[in-house]
Formats: C-alpha cells, structure tokens, sequence
C-alpha cells in the first residue's frame, strides 16, 4: 500500500465510529441526522466535527458495518440514509461492552485519585 | 475477499461514486442551513455559518474519499502522469538522467552477470556445497594446490573418514579411430567412484564398475552426449560397440545426459584410470583430485583429517613424502581461483561507476527541486501534505530509474556478451558456458535501481524539506542546496580518479607484460598436439615413431624446421624433476634440489630460435646407445653453477634418462608457464633419449604458418593414417591467448574508467553551469560595477577547479587505499606508481577544465542590463 498521510480523524475515530453505530441502532438515518442525534442526545456535550463525519460513515461501510441507500428525506428531498448491518450489530455489542469496562475503570481509578 | 470485491466494484463506478458524494454533502449544507435559518438567521448567513462548520469541503470529500481504498492507485496514477508530464518537459534533463544511470546500471549488470555464472551460481551437481577438490602441497617449497600422487591418492581413499568418496582424474586427449577420420577429443580418465561422486547418472547404459580400476583390462568408455549424437548419430545401439581408444579396442557402457559439464574444460569421454599400488607410482606427482565430503562434515574438518594422514604418510614413506602435506580445497573456490580476484576487481569498478551516477543524477534532481521550490511551497501553501510531495518526488525518480534500468540490463547483457565473445576460447572463464541472465540478477538490477532511485529521489526531499516553505517566496536561499551538490561532485571526481588510476595501473602492468621477450621465435611458428596411436610403451619404439613423423614433416615444402617439445610455453603446463650430481650414494629424491624438466626433440632450439648461449643444442646423433645428454638454462646454471662453466659437468636426473647425463649446452632463458613468470632453472632432455608420451610438434615456416596446417597433418597420415592431431595453432595465438586475460581485464577497467570520467565531466559541467546560471544577477552587477572579463572568469574556474582539487585529493587517498587489491593483478608495477598517478591526475584535471570552460564562456559574455532586468 503506498503511503497513507495521517488523517485529522485518527484522534476521533474509536469513538466516533461507536457513536454513530449506537444512533442508527434507532433506526436508519442520513449523515446530518446523525449528527445532530449525538449532539442532541449528548446534551450538546459532544459536537461532531462534521469534517470527521463523513469520512467516518464511508469507512465503516467499507469495513460493511453499515449500508447505505438513496431515499426520500422527511421533506421530500433525496438522501443518503445508513442502517445497521448485523455485521454492524455485533461490533456494536463488543465496543460498547469495552467502552463500558474502560470508563468503569476510568471511573474507578480517578475515584481513587480523590 | 468480499472485501476486496467491494472495493473493485467501488473502482468501477468511481465515476458515480464522486457525483454522489458531491450530492451528499450538499444535501448536509441545505440541512444545515435549513436548521439554522430555522434558527433566525438570513438565508446567506445562515449558508455561510453551514459552510464554516462543514470546513474544507475538499478536504472533506478528500478524506472520504481516501476511505474507499482505492486512493492510492489514483495517486500513483496521477503521479505517474505528472512525472511524466515532467520528463517530457525537460527532456535534456530526463535523457542525461536516465542515460547517466543506464550506464551505471548496464555496467553493473554486465559484469554480475559474469560474477553470478562464474562465482556465484552453485555447481551443477546435487549437493554441491559437498564438493571439495584435494591437493598435495608442499609448503616449503611453496607449492599449493599441486598434483598428487597415485600412492599417495590410495593411502588417502583408505585412511580418511571425512569423505563420502573420493576419485582421482586426469585430464588429456584421446585418439578416437574406427569410424571415419581419427580424432582426438578431450577425455578424462577417472576413478570409478568419479560419476557417483558428482551424483550424476548416465542417460543410459552404466558409468564404472570398481573392478575396473584394476591395470591391464579392456577399458569400458562413457561417452559425452554431443559425441554420441556426433560421432554416433544418438543411437542406442551405440551400447556394447567396441571402438578403437589410441589403436586399441573398448567398448561403451554409458551415455552421460546433455546436461552433464565439467566445470574448466569439455571431455567428449571417460574412460576408467588404472590405479594399483605399482612401484612405477611411486614417484610422480600427476592425478588430480574430486571428493564428496559426508553429510555434517565441514571443510574444516576435512582439510584436518587429510593434513594429519599426509603427516603420517611423510613419517612412513619420508623418500617420497617429506616436506609434503595436503590440503581441502571447496570444488566452486577452486575452480575459480584464477578469476575471482579480476572478477571482483571489476565488480567494485563497476560499484564505483554507479555511485558516480547516482550522485550525477541526484545532482540533476537536487537542481530541479531549487528550481521547483516555489512549486513545491505554493502547493503546501494550498494544503497538500508534505507526505504526498515527497511522494511525487519519489515517483519521478523511480520511473528515471527503472527506465534507465531497462536501458542498462538490455545494453549490459548485449555488451558483455559480446566483449565475452573477445575472449579466445583458450582462455575462457571457467563456467563460462553458463554466463547469461537469470532471475538473480535481475534482482540485482532491480534492487540497484530502486535503491539509487530511492536514494537520489530522498535526497532532494530531505534537502527540500529544510527550505522553509515561506522563505522560498522570497528568497532564493540555496546555499545548502549548493552545498550539498558541491560535495556529490566531489565525490564523483575522487570515485573517477580511483577508478582512472585503477586502469592507468593495469594499461601500464599490461603494457609492461607484452614487451616481455617470451625468448623464443613466435612468427612463422606453427603448434599441434599428437598423442601416439596405439599408445608405444616400449621407449625406444616410440622414439623412432616420433623421429619418422619428424622426417616427414620436414620434408613438406615450406618447413624450414620441425621438431617437438612435451609442453609448449606460454599455455601454463611444467613439469618437474629432481636431480643431483652423481656421488655414491645418491641422496634420497626428497632431499635432492628440483628444476623444471622439458623433453624436446633434435633441432628444437633452432626451430624455435630459443638462442644456444654456450655448448651445443641436441642433434639426431643424442640417441639411444650414446651417453645422455641434457641442457640447461642460464636460470639453472646462475642458481647451481654460479661463476662456473658447467659444461661437460654430469648429474643425475631423477627423470627416466639413462644416467648419468653430461651437460652440452647451456640455453638462453624463456617463459614458460606464464609470460608473466620469470624463468625457473630448467633441464632440457632429448627426446630420442627419454621420449615423453605425448608430444607438442613445433615447426618453422617459409610462409604464414596456419596455410601449412594442413599439408603438415597430411604427413603426419603418411606415416599413420590412424594418428590423431589436436589443437593446431600458431605460436603467435598461442603467445596472444597467453595474455587474453589480462587484455580482457584492461579493456574492462578502460572503458569502466572512460565512462567513470564522463560521468564525472557531466556532473562538474552540471554544477558549474547551474551555478553561474543562478549567479547571473550577481555577475551582472559585478560587471556593471566594473569587473573585467578575467574577474568573472577567475570566480567561475574558482569555484570548479576547487571542487576538481578536492575530488582529486580525495580521489589519490582512495587510490592508495583501494589498489593494493590490485597488486595480485599487476606485473611488475607498484600499486602506488607516480607516473600513473600523475598522468591519471593530469587528465581528470584536463577533462574538469574542458567541463568548466563551457560555462565559463557563459559567464563572462553575461550582459549587465539584461541581467539585472531578468531579475
């Protein structure tokens, strides 16, 4: 493979491939969906650098995490809407549970810190 | 995999891939701007403040793209074009480039070749990493690697551990007669174990039986398969017939494969070597030696073991042994003994000559990237990453490079066959027969090309690297840049300084070797080889046969003279023998003095002009029934007799001569192994006294010697139409072939060394011009603000010549260091030679003059005005 510059997402990527993967297990969505979504649901704690989104959303397709087609938004324009693979599923099951175990341990020590 | 095929499809439909994307993107800006005019914003704010936190959308559909997977072939296809869009631009630049390199690369894959077929490639047996030769040596005396002898060869088959077998050879013609024309064709006759050694079996019938070792049975005959398909049209029935082998009859077992090679020379048969413990072997030294170690055991190891049985056969048998060891030569080392140190001369010349080129080719690169440098600065100042330049950088040097790659291993191979194709067939490398191209060395090819690629491609990146992007708007700050080239030109001129004083040395050690005086006539000589057919044992049968065909010989029209000699000079064959003045008792052989024995027939002395110093040359009169008579060399009688007239002095010659034999004449000295040996002290024995086996004819011309070949060998079948002749030649091709090596070796180191320098010329030329080229502006105002011509010219030769005097100081140190490898090579010269340093000097500093002068031209007709208005 030839050289591969580094990406600005690299800092973002676990994370932002997780957070995405947990807001289209409510169902299929476009990419500025998505975006708000987590913004929304993380009481605006996290803003998703739009310029990592897309990257992002088109790696975890390559990788078949997600699928992606073309259809109709709430208001009648055309989009493109991801959904869950079941491939997608399961490396959302496995991440979240290391997500859970790493801030528990997190959680853990910086108590202890106190 | 499913992976890979999405990926190809995505590849497919690129095309839709890129619209959709775009459209994506977009429909995110109208969401977001949708949001936030919901939010209270005007339409263009609200578009304005989408755009803001979306960022660079370039960059975005870059990043998203390079997620697909596929970028990287985009990106080298796109670098390709631009590194071609490049070379095309500048040709000048791409050709002196590529053709630097292509000449670097040719040579270099020109002599791996021959170093990979002649060094390198294992030989072609099973195992051969098992294959060892096995020698006498005789420290004392300096002799190694020397013949054997059959005692001794027995006493070292029973006595060692080390060896899966071990089988003895020698190597000579055999006259074949019975079908058509007798010929004689290169034999070997061999210890039965010899095939089963190698690990070769016959392509039918059988090789040896170890009962056939046995002396005084009808001999078995395994043919090569070019005579079989030659001289027995390839058929089977051939198996079982009987042929005539010198007048008597044997009969063919086997057929080896096409396949099968001995390594130095090409037999066309094998026939068993009788071998028993007869008191005749008791002196001698004349079997070579193959073995086969066993599984586990080292070379090391061997050699051991055979020193210790040679130390106790010198304790058992001290008349025939002592002072005698032995040693465990591995097989591939000792047949290329005679090459390699010339081969990896040549191979590091060949080194140098490509560095040279790279640093050439850097140096062109290194000039483009100064040029390129505000390029490079806008293109960063635009966002693409440093990575993605270097890269560019890299692509273009490797198409250079594997461009001149193809050039350089095509032109490389076809030069070097043909400068092989030079070679006289007598003095072919060994395994010459195998040089070509395989896999190896294109690997090598390849791998130097990526590497200089890599090399002269990085080093213009790092240079780059270090130019602060900005800084290149503005300034022209290049003096690193200068730096950098002035130290690779340099290098160059010191690397062709080595490489020029390398050739001077051998041009001037060659020189030196053919005006040695051989001491005998070479025009008008003419050369053949006879083997008696059927072989004469009784000696003085064969004498009379020798002296008939002499008779006959000299009766042809346009035979001045003939008689013969057992081994001709020049073509690295001597025999030895000891001898001893005669007291009672005799002294036993080991502890007599040695001297280099010739047998040669009356008249040889005149017919070869070999020049009588004192006495008389032997006549027909010096034969069975009158006393011996031998003949000395000034050598011998300087080293036995000095100040003394030892003519009429007698001594006893441990060679068969009925002794003891009276000294009648005293020679001139000649060459006789080597051109390049000096004259050993020799006796001369007469053939019609001690006939040897064999015998060289030599005979004396009116007329140019190789229109009488023919007639001569029409007399020879006069006397035995069943006697067989080899290898006709004159002494002329004889003392040529003798110094074709060398030759070789010189034409090699010259052309290397003339490349080598153009090389260098190009880059001292490409430094120098460009430099003046940037200076223009400077020149300009120097010369408006009133310097003369000669200013401008002495800062221009300043800046050259220093680098030429440096590159040379360099160049001389290297010298010293590296051409003491040469001393195994040159003849009577110093590897430190003045006048060949001198005149090596002298012309690189010539040739940089020549490269400086044409920008120096340029640089004093600079016009102040235009200057400064280009500016």
């Amino acid at each position: 493979m030839a050289l591969r510059e580094p990406s600005r997402i690299d800092l973002l990527q676990g994370t932002l491939d997780l957070l995405i993967l947990r807001t289209l297990l409510t169902g299929p969505a476009h990419g500025h969906a998505i975006a708000k979504h987590i913004q929304r649901t993380s009481e605006d704690l996290l803003q998703v650098e739009t310029g990592s989104l897309y990257p992002a959303l088109h790696r975890l397709e390559a990788k078949g995490l997600i699928a992606a087609s073309w259809e109709l938004s709430d208001k009648g324009k055309r989009a493109r809407y991801y959904r869950l693979t079941p491939a997608g599923r399961k490396q959302l099951a496995a991440e979240q549970s290391k997500w859970q175990a790493f801030s528990r341990a997190m959680g853990l020590i910086l108590q202890e810190a106190q | 995999m499913t992976s890979f095929f999405r990926k190809l499809s995505w590849w497919a439909r690129r095309r839709s891939r890129e619209a959709e994307l775009e459209e994506e993107i977009r429909f995110h800006l109208e969401e977001e701007t949708g949001q936030r005019q919901a939010e209270g914003l005007p339409q263009n704010e609200a578009h304005q403040a989408a755009r803001r936190d979306l960022g660079n959308i370039g960059r975005v559909q870059e990043d998203t793209r390079a997620t697909w997977g596929w970028t990287w072939v985009e990106r080298l296809l796109q670098d390709l074009r631009y590194a071609l869009r490049n070379m095309r631009k500048a040709p000048g630049f791409t050709a002196t480039a590529a053709v630097s390199l292509a000449l670097g690369i040719g040579a270099c894959t020109a002599i791996f070749t021959v170093v990979n077929s002649v060094l390198l490639r294992p030989l072609p047996y099973p195992e051969p990493g098992r294959l060892v030769r096995l020698w006498e040596t005789n420290p004392k005396q300096g002799f190694a690697r020397n013949v054997v002898n059959p005692w001794n060869f027995l006493d070292w088959r029973e006595r060692t551990h080390s060896f899966e077998g071990v089988a003895a050879f020698q190597s000579g013609p055999a006259n074949l007669a019975g079908q058509g024309e007798p010929v004689a064709v290169p034999a070997m006759q061999v210890s039965p174990a010899f095939f089963s050694i190698l690990g070769v079996a016959p392509l039918i019938g059988r090789t040896f039986t170890a009962d056939e070792e046995t002396p005084g049975r009808e001999r078995s005959v395994v043919l090569s398969y070019g005579l079989w398909q030659t001289r027995f049209g390839g058929d089977r029935a051939a198996l079982g017939k009987r042929i005539l082998l010198f007048s008597a009859p044997a009969t063919i077992v086997g057929v080896m494969p096409a396949t099968f090679s001995w390594p130095d020379s090409k037999p066309e048969l094998w026939v068993p070597l009788p071998l028993d413990r007869d008191p005749g072997g008791r002196s001698g030294r004349f079997l070579q030696v193959v073995g086969r170690m066993k599984p586990g055991v080292d070379v090391k190891r061997a050699d051991q073991e055979l020193k210790n049985v040679a130390a106790q056969l010198a304790g058992q048998d001290p008349d025939l042994d002592k002072g005698w060891s032995a040693e465990v030569i591995p097989m591939l080392q000792d047949t290329t003994h005679s090459v390699r140190t010339a081969l990896l001369v040549l191979l590091a010349a060949v080194g140098f000559l490509l560095l040279i080129a790279c640093a050439n080719v850097a140096n062109l690169f290194l000039m483009r990237s100064s040029d390129r440098a505000s390029e490079i600065a806008l293109r960063e100042a635009l966002g693409a990453p440093r990575l993605r330049i270097f890269r560019q950088f890299l692509t273009e040097s490797l198409v250079v490079s594997l461009l001149a790659a193809a050039i350089g291993v095509v032109a490389g191979y076809a030069g070097m066959q043909a400068m092989l194709a030079l070679l006289p067939e007598s003095v072919a490398l060994p395994r010459m027969g195998s040089i070509g191209l395989d896999g190896r060395v294109l690997a090598v090819a390849i791998a130097a090309s990526v590497l200089t690629a890599v090399l002269f491609g990085l080093v213009p990146m790092i240079h780059s690297g270090r130019l602060a992007s900005r800084s290149a708007f503005r300034t022209r700050a290049r003096s690193a840049s200068n730096r950098l080239r002035r130290v690779f030109v340099s290098v160059q001129i010191a690397l062709a300084l080595v490489l020029l004083i390398g050739a001077g040395l051998l041009t001037r050690s060659f020189a030196r070797l053919i005006s040695v005086q051989p001491g005998f006539a070479i025009e008008h000589e003419l050369a053949m080889g006879m083997f008696p057919s059927p072989i004469i044992l009784n000696p003085r049968e064969r004498s009379q046969y020798f002296e008939k065909i002499l008779a006959e010989i000299r009766n042809v029209p346009g035979v001045e003279a003939a008689s013969s000699i057992h081994f001709l000079p020049l073509e690295e064959n001597f025999s030895g023998s000891c001898f001893s003045p005669p007291t009672d008792p005799l002294p036993p052989p080991t502890a007599q003095p040695g001297a280099q024995f010739l047998v040669v027939g009356p008249g040889y002395f005149t017919t070869t002009g070999l020049r009588i110093e004192d006495g008389r040359e032997f006549t027909d009169r010096d034969r069975f029934g009158t006393p011996s008579a031998i003949i000395v060399n000034r050598a011998f009688v300087r080293r036995y007799y000095p100040g003394e007239n030892p003519i009429g002095k007698k001594l006893v010659v441990c060679w068969t001569l009925p002794n003891p034999a009276v000294i009648v004449g005293i020679a001139g000295d000649a060459r006789q192994t080597e051109l390049g040996a000096a004259p050993e002290p020799t006796i001369f024995v007469p053939n019609l006294q001690a006939p040897s086996f064999f015998a060289t004819l030599v005979i004396r011309t009116r007329t140019e010697p190789d229109q009488l070949a023919q007639a001569v060998v029409a007399a020879i079948h006069r006397v035995n139409s069943n006697q067989a002749v080899s290898n006709v030649r004159t002494l002329k091709q004889v003392f040529n072939d003798s110094v074709g090596r060398p030759r070789f070796q010189v034409l090699l180191m010259l052309i290397f060394a003339g490349v080598a320098l153009l090389l260098a010329a190009i880059g001292v030329y490409g430094v120098v011009s460009y430099s003046v080229a940037q200076r223009t502006p400077e020149i300009g105002i120097r010369v408006a603000v009133g310097a003369t011509r000669g200013d401008i010219a002495r800062l221009v030769l300043q800046e050259g010549l220093l680098l030429a005097a440096i590159g040379a100081g360099a160049g001389l140190a290297g010298a010293l260091v590296m051409n003491r490898f040469l001393r195994a090579l040159l003849y009577e010269t110093a590897p430190t030679d003045s006048t060949v340093f001198a005149a090596a000097c002298g012309l690189l500093l010539v040739v940089a003059a020549i490269a400086i002068a044409i920008p120096l031209r340029r640089a004093t007709r600079v016009d102040p005005i235009a200057a400064l208005r280009h500016e």
